[in-house]
C-alpha cells in the first residue's frame, strides 16, 4: 500500500480552479521536494492532504484512508505560518503535543532546543518570528512520523538559518519515514532531495527521481526549474 | 481527548473573565463589609460605588464570556491556530463538542458568580421577606419555594445566554464555509438564525394560544397577567430553549464535520 496517494483530486475557489486533477503516489523513505511558482497549487495540495481543505473533486488517501484520526497520527505537518498560541511558552508546547501525539518524543525536543539556546520557560510572544519557526520546525521534527510535511520551511530566513533548519530535517526524520519539502528556494534544497515533483497552474507538470533529471538534462534541478518556469 | 482539549479550551476562555469574576467578587464582599459600618455616610456611598462596579463587572464578564467563546471558535477553527487543531489526531466531532461544552461550562460559571455576587450584596432578611411577598403566589403555583423559582428563573437565563452562544457558534461554522468575508457572513447568518428563531417561537406561542384561552387573552389584551399563564409560558420557554440549543448543536455538528476551508 502507498504512502500517500491522491486521485483525480481537484480545489476550486468560487469556480477559480487552484489544483486540477492531481494523480500522485508517494513512496516510502524518500525525501521529495514539492516545487513550483509562488500561487502554483503547492498549499492547497499540502492543506488538502492534511484536511484542512475539503476537495471539490477526487480523493486523498493515506495508507489507504481519507484524511482522519489515523492519518493524522501518521502525518507530521509544519505549516508556512506560525500555528502555536501565543500565549503558551516553549515547555507549554512540549506538554501540549506529548499530551495530542502518541509519538512525540520530549526529551528529543528538549535536546534539539539546547542547540538554540533557548529559555524553555519563555513565551512564544516574546520571540521572534524566525524564532517560533524554529520552535515549530523542533515541535515538528521531534515526532516519529510516516510522513513529514514542511510547507515552505525556508521561506524569509537567512543562509545561516536555512542551514540550521535543513540540518535539523535530515538529522531528525523518522528512518523509513518520507519527507515532503515544499519550497522554491531550490538551490538550497536540491542536493537532499531524492524525488521532485514540479507542479505549475494547479497541475502536475513533473515527477521524476532527481539523479535521473539531473543525468537527462544534463543541468541542476535549479536550473531546470528556472527554464521550465521562465516568466 | 476530549478532556485535554476541554482542558485547553477553558483554560482559554477563563484566562480573561476570570479576572472580571474575581473584580466582581472583590468589590462585592468590599461593598457589603461597608454596608455593615452604621451610622456612616461616607462608606455608605462607598458601599453602592461598589455594588455599582459589581453590576458593571458581571456585565462584563457575560459580555467577555460570549465574545471569548466565539474567539475561541474562529481561532481555533480557522485562522492560523486550525492549522494545529485540524492536524490534531482527534474526530471533528470531537473538537466541535469540545467547543460546546467550554461554552456551556463557561456560561454556567458566569451565572453562578452573578447569582453569588448579588446575594453577597444584597441578602438581608428585609430583601428577602421582600422578595418572598413578590413572588410567593408564583412560587405556590409552582408549587415551589421562592429560592426554587429563583433557581428556575436563573435557568431560563442561563438556557437564553447558551443559545444565543450556539447561535453564534453555528453562524461562524456556515459563514466560514465561504471564501471571502468570513467574519461578516458569520455575524449576518447568526443574526439570521437568532431572528428566524424568534419568530418560530412567536409563531409557536401563536399556535399554543389557539388551544389556550388565557395564552390568547394575554395575547389580545392589556389585562393582568393569570399566575399559571405565566408558570406555562416559564415551562415552555425552558423546553423551547433547551430544543433550540440541541437543534443548533446538531445543525453545527452536521456542517462542521463536513469538512472545513481553513484561511
Amino acid at each position: 500500500m502507498e504512502l500517500l496517494e491522491c486521485k483525480q483530486l481537484s480545489k476550486m475557489y468560487d469556480g477559480k480552479i487552484a489544483l486540477q486533477n492531481v494523480n500522485l503516489t508517494i513512496p516510502r523513505g524518500k525525501i521529495i521536494g514539492l516545487l513550483g511558482k509562488n500561487g502554483s497549487g503547492k498549499t492547497t495540495l499540502i492543506k488538502l492532504i492534511n484536511d484542512l481543505l475539503v476537495p471539490s473533486y477526487g480523493e486523498v488517501l493515506i495508507n489507504g484512508e481519507k484524511p482522519g484520526v489515523n492519518s493524522k497520527k501518521i502525518i507530521s505537518y509544519l505549516p508556512e505560518r506560525t500555528y502555536l498560541d501565543k500565549s503558551m511558552t516553549v515547555k507549554e508546547t512540549f506538554k501540549y503535543f506529548s499530551e495530542f501525539y502518541d509519538n512525540f518524543d520530549t526529551e528529543k525536543a528538549k535536546e534539539l532546543l539546547k542547540d538554540l539556546d533557548l529559555d524553555i520557560n519563555l513565551k512564544l510572544s516574546k520571540m521572534s518570528k524566525g524564532m517560533k519557526e524554529k520552535v515549530q520546525l523542533i515541535l515538528v521534527m521531534s515526532r516519529k512520523a510516516e510522513l513529514y510535511i514542511l510547507d515552505e520551511p525556508l521561506g524569509g530566513v537567512d543562509p545561516a538559518t536555512r542551514d540550521y533548519i535543513l540540518d535539523t530535517i535530515l538529522s531528525n526524520f523518522n528512518e523509513g519515514a518520507s519527507v515532503i519539502i515544499s519550497t522554491h528556494l531550490i538551490a538550497d534544497i536540491e542536493k537532499i532531495l531524492d524525488e521532485v515533483i514540479f507542479i505549475d497552474k494547479g497541475k502536475i507538470s513533473l515527477v521524476s527521481s532527481t539523479d535521473e533529471l539531473r543525468n537527462k538534462e544534463k543541468a541542476s534541478i535549479d536550473e531546470i526549474f528556472r527554464r521550465r518556469f521562465k516568466c | 481527548m476530549l478532556s485535554k482539549l476541554l482542558k485547553y479550551d477553558l483554560k482559554w476562555i477563563y484566562k480573561a473573565v476570570i479576572v472580571f469574576y474575581a473584580l466582581s467578587l472583590i468589590f462585592a464582599l468590599i461593598g457589603r463589609g461597608l454596608s455593615l459600618i452604621e451610622n456612616s455616610l461616607l462608606f455608605g456611598i462607598i458601599s453602592k460605588v461598589c455594588y455599582g462596579i459589581v453590576i458593571a463587572m458581571l456585565i462584563s464578564a457575560m459580555i467577555n464570556n460570549l465574545m471569548r467563546v466565539w474567539a475561541r471558535v474562529v481561532r481555533n477553527m480557522y485562522k492560523d491556530e486550525s492549522y494545529l487543531t485540524h492536524t490534531l489526531p482527534i474526530e471533528k466531532s470531537k473538537i466541535y463538542l469540545s467547543k460546546f461544552l467550554a461554552a456551556i461550562i463557561t456560561m454556567f460559571t458566569t451565572v453562578l458568580v452573578s447569582a453569588i455576587c448579588l446575594a453577597i450584596c444584597y441578602y438581608s432578611q428585609e430583601n428577602i421577606e421582600f422578595l418572598k411577598s413578590m413572588l410567593e403566589i408564583a412560587a405556590t403555583t409552582y408549587n415551589s419555594s421562592v429560592i426554587g423559582l429563583l433557581i428556575s428563573i436563573l435557568f431560563v437565563f442561563f438556557l437564553e445566554m447558551v443559545f444565543i452562544l450556539m447561535v453564534g457558534v453555528v453562524g461562524i461554522i456556515i459563514g466560514h464555509k465561504s471564501n471571502d468575508n468570513k467574519i461578516v457572513k458569520s455575524i449576518v447568518y447568526a443574526f439570521a438564525m437568532y431572528m428566524v428563531t424568534q419568530v418560530v417561537s412567536v409563531i409557536l406561542v401563536a399556535l399554543f394560544a389557539l388551544f389556550n384561552p388565557n395564552i390568547m387573552n394575554l395575547l389580545n389584551t392589556v389585562d393582568i397577567v393569570p399566575i399559571d399563564v405565566i408558570k406555562s409560558l416559564m415551562y415552555g420557554a425552558n423546553i423551547l430553549y433547551l430544543i433550540y440549543v440541541i437543534v443548533y448543536y446538531f445543525i453545527g455538528k452536521k456542517q462542521f464535520e463536513k469538512g472545513v476551508n481553513v484561511d
